[in-house]
Formats: structure tokens, sequence, C-alpha cells
């Protein structure tokens, strides 16, 4: 099936804007180009498979030398005999030993490379627009660093070795075997070429055929998906039949494409299997051989190594052919991770400038996730040092794609966003996000202890100082405890820690760091109503004296905001002091009227 | 394995037809090596008697034609059998799907299902016929060329025993081993992505502290992941060498005892030849062998994850269910219920009612029972002890589908299909008139939504509604509730933030439920003005009922209730900008 995994891959790529070279990279060669850094030990590798597979056949040569030794002279035989004996055990030994050694090398290449490409991607990442990474990017990455690596180690653990073994195997035998007699080396081999073109014949129209059952394949997962997923509404309306009908049909499609494969390929395939059998060859080489004898043209002893060695090469050729599906899948994983290595990074700028001061100013601001339709247009806006700026609108106005590109998760498509008077895109990405606090809804945790995940706030804080920003975010008293205090060890999800005890680990984070710019989410206050006055005070005590930009969904709690900007379809519609809107009974009023109407 | 194999299937028919197919391969293989052994008799003398080979050429060219003629056939066979298996298996799984308790369906459960259904049960298929066939050929033909060496030389034959009791033993060990540390790989690999996961979300703040390409921990924890990893494949290709060795060795005695025996006399030329010949077709398959351990372990682990779905428990139902009930009462008594493997219990001795025409909110911090009450009512999981009754009946005695007849679900995550706002509507009565679709529109606050749609009711949803906001979804969700005319609604507010637009609409909505006399509405409160709204409160902690009664009683108690109260009280005075 590796073929499914190639069309698939081949497929997805064409629907994305950004990976437009990604063709062209998968033809020239992605594996040899990730695998440059190792390329000495994949040849050592390589020479050393190919002496084992070589010293591997040495004990069947044997087998049919001994043979011939007594058949040829069998009052004398002894010596040969026993020097063939040696040779065999000789060649099984060395077999033996450079399988082991060649099979260290691979390994020993093999975590090499997964480590350092892991390390490269790692590195990648580090400079790629966050944007990205948040839109698509965890997929992205997490197939890179387990599916895609998991194949491209297939191919060094096992394909490399097996195809080079085959290749040996059969060039060695049949040297040995055109040595011996040339007319039934030409008629043993005659049967593998036989296999050989019924297996071209066989897999000639695979493509087409894979690709419908992909499809189906693909339909049978989204029905059963729909099922699951919907299993509340299916069970409470009682549409289960509709959804299992979709299912049922998606099988049978399957079941249809399948058999239409296998009628197609049924007598190619089975002449491939025949011919590729241990059996045909043995007929062949019993048939013509003593067809040969009796002519006299064959001498007897001559017809053991055909026997003993021509027989058992079909063995030894299909491993080459699942070793080559093999090789097909890592090139594709090589694909993918290349397409990820070459993703461009966010430019970082050539003449870094320093801020003057914190204000931050959005001028004639306009961003478009599609390159279509603009998510946020003709934006401007001022927000003073110190002071507090509210966004809101209803959703799907561009509030959060307004605040996203600030910290540069995106960079704009027209306008300019400055800070201290200095595009964004003038600061570099370190220093920019130095400058700023973000409190959004989706924490991230590393899996750390707690005061280092306070700590990465400001490196260079001591413990007081981490305890202190604990405090202030009123998480002091969680964290003690917590079983092992400051120390306890989070994974990555924060495990113990509630949602709100989690928010304020990262608003302690933001107090440490003291930057003077604070965007963030109200919402964050809502998620946890058992610790919703917590989070709302430390929050507080975070936006002392900061610039403080804030996505509202509640309005009563910005009624006191500095400047309040109304977003309605990615516009900026109105702006003003709560009072002042209020008064102009445009949409935030309403906003405003619908919510104090609920709350009244 | 085999019995496995055959549990599972429900027509193990077309597995045995192929597998007896490739055995009678086998077997035939090995009986034709087996004519070699006169034939060589009959070649190998000073003047070759062709003659006296000739029957046994006759028999053995029968012999190929039948192995050509069973190859011809087994071909498709196999083929058929991978794709009727795969089929049979989906459907099945599909189906016994479909009787289990809505509990189930986690986040968890439901990735098991979508792998189960294709990968797995594809994979298990396709290797029960592609490694299958291999390994019957790897054992059957060795067995046999150790009756037909038997023939031959006993001494030869019992080598052949020997060798093979060894390989078997290194191969069980090797399967036990690769097993162990091929685990310990599949760890580390998670462990890394985890690690690649938590760096790409903690982006922002990493870069800040200057830690773009991770923390130190992050690069010992790859470091780590590299010395995890190269042991475990040392350790995993270990035992394959061992059995290697062991062909290897079996080889090599083999040589030197057919050496030995011509030499001391003990047998004849064309014997001592036979016995060569047979001994590299002897040890050619059985070393193939470990090849396919790998493929083998794999199905056997998509085979038990197959089995593990098909084992989970069907909602049980009574012999003789009550299919319809008369009023729409909701009846918890000394309930208790604790998860299934979870430690402590979710509810303790609950005991509530909520009568029809009434809404009960349900308040408490999380943890606290409150989704779990909900969750028996529909009976996503049978409680432990005490009784949950609707309409005075057990609901363990009720129809399953006659119970979720009665119920209208309206969580958090509310699921759309992927078609119209109408057609999502109609899920719930495909007959209902476009007046009534409109009545229930208008109930829901979603005639606003639709009328704001691009192309209103015919606008479709997206997937799994992706195109509406979620509390634009919950709206929908109760349009839904009213349309089918459930006489028992559970919703589960939203607790994140809506805009005020959908807040307000949402609370009009659940409102706008209450109001119809037959209709029971248990709702799970996050938001004051469905609280004040309510008919009766009922408020949990750590699985227990602490309070119960209506919203003004309760404020006058001064318990956990009034003490929420003041915290939202407290909430809404909070503002951001306190310097305004």
């Amino acid at each position: 099936m590796s073929t499914a995994t190639d069309t698939r891959v081949a497929a997805g790529s064409g629907s994305h804007a950004d990976s437009d070279q990604s063709v062209g990279l998968a033809k020239a060669g992605a594996l040899a180009r990730l695998f440059a850094p190792i390329r000495t030990h994949l040849v050592v590798c390589a020479v050393l498979s190919t002496l084992s597979a070589a010293a591997g056949i040495v004990p069947y040569i044997a087998v049919a030398e001994i043979a011939r030794a007594m058949l040829n002279d069998p009052a004398g035989a002894g010596a040969a005999i026993w020097t063939w004996v040696g040779i065999g055990a000789a060649g099984a030994t060395v077999w033996l030993v450079l399988m082991v050694q060649s099979s260290r090398v691979g390994h020993y290449a093999d975590a090499k490379i997964l480590h350092e490409l892991r390390t490269r991607i790692v590195r990648h990442l580090g400079a790629l627009p966050i944007g990205w990474f948040r839109a698509s990017g965890s997929g992205r990455v997490k197939r890179a660093m387990t599916g895609d690596l998991e194949e491209m180690h297939e191919v060094i653990a096992h394909a490399l070795g097996q195809l080079t073994g085959a290749v040996t195997v059969v060039l060695v035998g049949a040297g040995y075997l055109f040595s011996v007699d040339v007319p039934m080396a030409l008629i043993a081999l005659g049967v593998l070429v036989v296999m050989g073109i019924f297996y071209r014949i066989s897999m000639r129209s695979m493509t087409a055929h894979v690709n419908r059952l992909i499809v189906a394949d693909t339909r049978i997962s989204a029905a059963s998906v729909e099922y699951a997923d919907g299993i509340q509404v299916v069970k409470t309306f009682g549409t289960g039949g509709r959804v299992l009908r979709r299912f049922d049909d998606a099988v049978d499609e399957h079941t249809q494409a399948f058999a239409a494969w296998v009628a197609e390929v049924r007598h190619s395939s089975a002449a491939s299997r025949l011919f590729g059998s241990e059996m045909a060859v043995l007929t062949a080489v019993m048939a013509a051989g003593l067809a040969f004898v009796s002519q006299g043209s064959l001498a007897v002893a001559d017809l053991v190594p055909f026997l003993v060695v021509a027989v058992g090469m079909p063995n030894s050729i299909l491993p080459a052919v699942t070793a080559s599906q093999g090789v097909r899948k890592g090139r594709m994983g090589a694909a993918n991770i290349e397409r990820l290595l070459s993703r461009p990074p966010l430019p970082e700028p050539e003449r870094p400038q320093k801020p003057q001061g914190h204000g931050v100013e959005f001028d004639q601001v306009s961003f478009s996730y599609d390159g279509v339709t603009n998510a946020v247009e003709d934006v401007s806006a001022v927000c003073p040092p110190g002071t507090v700026t509210a966004i809101v609108g209803p959703s799907g106005a561009g509030k959060t794609t307004l605040t996203s590109l600030l910290p540069r998760f995106y960079d704009v498509t027209a306008g300019a966003i400055r800070i201290g008077g200095v595009d964004v895109r003038s600061i570099p990405s370190a220093d920019l996000l130095g400058s700023m606090s973000l409190v959004f809804q989706d924490v991230a945790l590393l899996r750390d202890s707690v005061a280092e995940n306070i700590r990465i706030g400001r490196p260079d804080a001591d413990d007081a100082e981490v305890r202190r920003a604990a405090v202030a975010a009123h998480i002091h008293d969680v964290i003690e405890r917590l079983p092992g205090g400051y120390d306890t060890l989070l994974d990555g999800g924060g495990g113990s820690l509630s949602g709100g005890e989690r928010q304020r680990l990262t608003i302690a984070r933001a107090i440490l760091s003291g930057a003077p710019v604070v965007v963030l989410d109200e919402a964050t206050a809502a998620l946890d109503a058992d610790s919703e006055s917590a989070v709302q005070e430390a929050l507080a005590t975070l936006a002392v004296g900061k610039t403080v930009i804030v996505i509202a969904h509640r309005l009563h709690t910005i009624v006191g905001a500095d400047q309040i900007l109304v977003f309605d379809n990615g516009r900026l519609v109105e702006r003003g002091p709560h009072d002042e809107l209020l008064a102009r009974e445009g949409l935030y009023a309403r906003m405003w009227a619908a919510q104090e109407g609920v709350l009244a | 394995m085999i019995r496995r194999l055959y549990r599972l299937w429900p027509e193990p028919k077309l597995l045995a037809r192929l597998w007896l197919l490739t055995g009678a391969q086998a077997v035939l293989q090995g009986l034709l090596l087996a004519v070699l052994v006169p034939v060589l008799a009959a070649v190998i003398r000073p003047e070759p008697d062709l003659a006296a080979a000739t029957p046994w050429l006759v028999l053995g060219g029968i012999g190929a034609v039948a192995y050509a003629v069973l190859s011809i056939i087994a071909t498709p066979v196999g083929f058929k059998a991978a794709g009727t298996l795969a089929a049979q298996l989906r459907r099945r799984l599909m189906r016994h799907v479909s009787t289990l308790p809505l509990g189930w369906f986690t986040a968890e459960n439901k990735a098991r299902l979508a792998r189960g259904v294709t990968a797995d049960v594809g994979d298990a298929a396709h290797l029960a016929v592609t490694v299958a066939g291999p390994a019957i050929t790897s054992t059957l033909l060795p067995a046999t060329v150790v009756v037909v060496t038997f023939t031959v030389d006993w001494r030869m034959a019992l080598l052949f025993c020997v060798t093979a009791l060894v390989a078997y033993w290194a191969l069980q060990r090797a399967a036990r081993i690769s097993e162990i540390a091929e685990i310990e790989l599949e760890r580390a690999a998670v462990g890394v992505a985890g690690r690649a996961i938590e760096l790409g979300q903690a982006q922002p703040v990493l870069r800040a502290a200057g830690h773009a390409e991770g923390t130190p921990r992050m690069h010992a924890a790859l470091e780590e992941h590299r010395e995890v990893y190269r042991e475990g494949m040392r350790r995993a290709r270990r035992p394959f060498f061992v059995y290697t060795a062991v062909i290897a060795g079996g080889f090599v005695a083999a040589l030197a005892l057919a050496g030995e025996l011509l030499l001391s006399g003990r047998i004849e030329l064309a014997g001592a030849i036979a016995l060569l010949v047979l001994a590299a077709r002897f040890l050619e398959p059985l070393g193939n062998l470990i090849e396919l351990i790998g493929a083998l372990r794999a199905m056997t682990n998509k085979i038990g994850r197959v089995e593990e779905l098909l084992a989970a428990p069907a909602l049980p139902t009574a012999a003789d269910p009550v299919r319809g009930i008369d009023a729409a009462d909701v009846e918890f008594s000394h309930v208790s219920f604790t998860y299934p493997g979870g430690d402590s219990p979710a509810l303790r001795d609950v005991s509530l009612r909520c009568r029809p025409g009434t809404t009960t909110a349900l308040v408490g911090s999380s943890g606290s029972g409150k989704t779990t009450v909900t969750r028996l009512i529909a009976r996503f999981f049978d409680v432990d002890s005490g009784q949950v009754r609707i309409g005075g009946v057990d609901v363990r005695e009720l129809d399953p589908a006659a119970l979720l007849d009665e119920i209208a679900i309206v969580f958090q995550d509310v699921y759309l299909f992927d078609d119209t706002i109408e057609n999502n509507l109609r899920l719930a009565r495909p007959e209902a008139t476009w007046d009534e679709l409109e009545k229930a529109a208008g109930a829901a606050r979603l005639d606003e939504v639709i009328e704001r749609l691009p192309h209103g009711w015919q606008t479709r949803v997206g997937e799994a509604g992706a195109q509406l906001s979620g509390g634009e979804r919950q709206r929908v969700a109760i349009a839904r509730a009213i349309l089918k005319q459930a006489r028992i609604v559970l919703v589960d507010e939203a607790s994140s933030a809506l805009d005020p637009e959908n807040e307000a609409a949402i609370t009009q909505a659940i409102a706008n439920l209450g109001d119809d006399p037959d209709r029971t509405v248990v709702v799970i409160a996050h938001r004051p003005a469905t609280l004040a709204a309510a008919d009766h409160v009922v408020s949990l902690d750590g699985g227990v009922v602490i309070e119960s009664g209506t919203p003004d009683e309760l404020l006058r108690t001064g318990g956990a209730f009034a003490r929420l109260n003041r915290q939202y009280e407290r909430a809404r005075h909070w503002r951001i900008a306190n310097h305004g």
C-alpha cells in the first residue's frame, strides 16, 4: 500500500498554497540530501551487508561443491569434503559477523540521523512564524517527528540492507551458476525474468486502483467519525440508520473497488507468484537438467548446484520487493520533512532598531489569511503607554486576528504596526516578544518544574522574585500545596492544576517578565468559575502601569477603559470611551443593551 | 492465534480455504522434493539410468502441474479473503458500536474507533492473507522435508529436528525480547513527539526568553531519547542474530554430517547428495521465519485492538422493556455512581426530583457531579446503586430508543452535520412544516442567525458545524429540541465567554424551553441570569447534594448557592480598567 501514501501526499500537497515547491523537492532526492551527514556510515553499512550477503551464499555453494567433489572423485573426496565444510563454516561465520557489524553501523547512523533531523526540525520551528504553527503546524510537526522519521528509519534499518543483500545474492549466485554451466544458468534465471515480467504487468494499473481505494477508505473513515462524533444526535434523533447506510455504502464501494482491481490482475499476479516460486525453478532445472544429462551435455555433478543455489533464489528476491516499497515510503517521508525544513522562516530585521517607549500604533493595518478576503481591514489606532485599550465586537469581527499581528504571529498584509515608533518588523523577534506579555485562553506550560515555568518569563530571576510573582498572581498558596512545591514537575497539560490555576501560573510568568505591553483576552478570567475572582485579581495586578490591549466579551469589565475599539467584519466601526459610545447609539450601545438586559 | 482470527470473523471459511490451499502447496512442495531422492538415486551411478527415473519424473510432473493449479486458485482466493474479511469486520464493528451506551463515546474511544474501522481492520485482513501464507509455508515445508529425510537417513532427520527445536526456542525468545524493546522504542518516539508539540505551543514564551530552539531540558530529553533509541534497537535486533546463528550452525552441522556419513560408508553417494539438497531446502524456509515475526506481531496487535472494541459491553436492555411514559418527571433516588476506571464516586446517594413544566438548575464547582447527573438521565451510563426514574419508570426498564425519544441534549460541544441549517433542524422531525420550523427557530432565537447567513436556511454549516460559532450552534440544538417536542431537555450552558448577543439569546432560548408545561428542563448553569430564572436549584459538591430549593430560598439560607451568587456579583463589578 505504499503507493497509497504516495498519492495521498501528492493530492494533499496540491491544495496547499504554501507548498508549491514540494513536488520538485520530492523528485530531487530529498532522502539523499537529508542523509548527507551519515553518507559515509551508509556506504560502510551497504558494503558490509553486500559482503555479508555474499558470504551468506557460500554455505550453499559449499553444499553444491561437496556434492560435486563426491561425484567427480568418489574415492578421493575426503580432503575436498572437509575443505568445503570448513569453507562453508567460515562463510557462515563471516556472514553472521558482517551482518552484526553492518547492523551496528546502520543503527548508529540511524540514531544519529534521527537525532540530527529532530534537532534541525526543532531549530527550524524556532524561526517559523508562530501563526503557522498555531493554524496547522501542530499536526504537521507531529507527523514529521514520528511517522515521517519512522519511515526514513525503516530505510536505514531494513530496506537498505535487504536491497543490497538481494542484489548481491542474485549477482553472486548467478556468477557461480554461470561458472558451472551457461545454458542451465540461462534457463534458471529465465524463470525469474518471466516472473519479473508478470509482476510488472500486475502492477501496471496500480495507481488508478489505489486511488479509488483511498477515496473509499476516506469515506469509510468519514462515515465512522461522523457517526461517533454525532452520536448524541444520532441516538436522540434516531438518525443512526441513515449514517450507518452511508457507512455500508462506503464499505461496499471499497469492496467493489478492490474486486475490480483483483479481476484485472488476477491472472498476471497468479502467474508472477507461480514463476516466483521455488517449485517453478525446481521444475525447470529438473526438466532441462535431466534432458541435458541424457544428451550427455551436462555432468550429473553439475546439476546439483542448480538444485541447491538456483532453487533458493526466489526466496532472496522477495525481501527486495518489500524493501523497494519501504524505500518509496522513506522518500515520501523525507520529502515531507524537507518541505517542513524549507518553510520560509519569519524574516528577521536586517537593521534591528530599538523601540523608543511602549506606545502601540496601528497604522492602516490590513491582514488576510487567504490572500482573498481581509480578516482585518485598514485599521488605524493609537494605544498610548499606560492606557487600557479594549477591543470588542461580535465573533468573527477580527479581534483575535488584530491582537495576533502585534507579536508577529503573522505579518501584516498592508500598513504597519509600531511599538515605541518602530515597526515591529524592525525589532528582533526575541526583543519584540520580550517586550510584551500575552495572556490568552490557551495556556502553554512546559514539562518542567513549576518554578521554571514561571522563571521562563525572565530567565535571570532568582527564587525570591519567582515567589513574589507567584504571590502577586494569587497562585503561591496553590503551589505550596503541591507535593513538591515549586519543584513539582508539570506534565505537558499541567496535570494536577485546574484551568484557572494554570492560567494564573502564566500570569505569574507575565508579572515576572515585567514586559511593558500586555495583550490579554478577558475571557481568560471566565474560564473557571472556581477561581474566577483570583484570576481577575491577578490580571489586575499585571495590568498596572502597562500599555494594555484587551479583547473583551463581557462589556462591563471594560467600562473604565481609556478607549474602546468596536470591530465589525474586520473593520473598526466605532471608537471612544464607554459613555461616548453609549451616547452614539451604534453597535456598541446595542451590544451593551443586549448584555445588560440579560444581567438585569 | 488462529482461534482468535476465527472468532473475529463471522465467516472464517474464506480464511480456512486460503490457509488450506497454502498448506497444501507447502506439503506438495515438500513431497516434490521427496521425488528428487529416487531420481538422484537413478542418475547418480556410473551409468545413469534415466528409465528408472522416468516414473518418478512423471509423478513429479503431475505434482508440479497440481502445484501450478493450486497456485492459480489460491491467488484470487487470497485477494477475495482480504477484501471480504475487511468488509465483514468493518460492518461487524459498526453494528457493535451502535449498541454501546453514549458514555462510551469519549474522545479517546472515538479515536480508537476511527483507527480500528479503517487502519486496524484493513491491515489485519491484509496481514492475515499476506503474512499467514508465508508463515504456513515456512513451517509446513520444513516439517515435510524432515519427514522425507527420515526415509533417507534417520541421523540427518534427527539433526533437522534438533535444529528446528532450537530455532523454535530462539524464535519465541526473539518475539518476546523484540516486543519489549519495541514498546520502549514506541514510548521514546511518543515522548519525542510530545516535546516537539510542546516546543511549538510554547513558542511565544520561549522566544521571549531567548529559548526559541528549546530549553536545555528539552535538548536533554532529545539526547536521552537518542540513547534509549540506540539501545532499544540493539536489543531488538540481538535475538535476530541468535536465530540466524542457529540456522547457520544447523547448516554447517548438516554439511559435516553428510560428509562424515559418506566417508564412513554408512550411506550411498546418491543418498548423501539427496541429504545435502534436502538440508538446503529445509534450512532456507526455516530461516525466513524470523523475518515474519514483526509482521505477525503487528497483526496480533491490530487484532487485539479490534477485539477490544468488540468487547466493549453493550447497553443492557430489559427483557420486556417499557415502551413509553406518561409524564416526563425525572427522579433520582439514592443514586451512587463511579465512572468506569475511576477511583472515587462521581455521585453519592443523590436524590432529587424535577417536575414537568419546571426548570432545574444544577450548580457546583467543576467535578461536583453536575454533568454526571445529566448523563445518567440520558443513560450514558448505568448507576451503581439507587434508581434513575423517568415518568416513574427505571431508565433501565425503558426501551433505549423510547428513552432517547423523550430526550433532547444541548451540550457545549453541539454536533451539527455538514448539511444545511434546515436539514440539521429537520433531523428532529423530518415531516415538520415550515411554520413549525420557523416557530422553533424563533423560540431558540435562531431566526436572527439565519437572517444573517448568506443563504439563510439553505446555508451549509460546514464540517461539524464549523461555520457557526459555539453559541450559534447551541441555538441550533435548542431549536432541534423544541422541534422534536422532547419532553426532557438537558442543557449544559457554555462556560466559556460568549459575545453579548449570543449570551442574551441563549438565556432567552432556555427560558422559552421551560415555558412548555409538559417539558422538564435540567440545565447546568454557569450564568447568573439562568440561575435567577430557574424554578429549582440543586447545588452539588463532591458528588453530594448539599442544598436544594428555589433560588430565593437558597439565597436566604446563605449556603453555597448564596456564596456563588456573591462571587458572580463581584465578578460583575470587576473592571480590568480600574482607573477609568
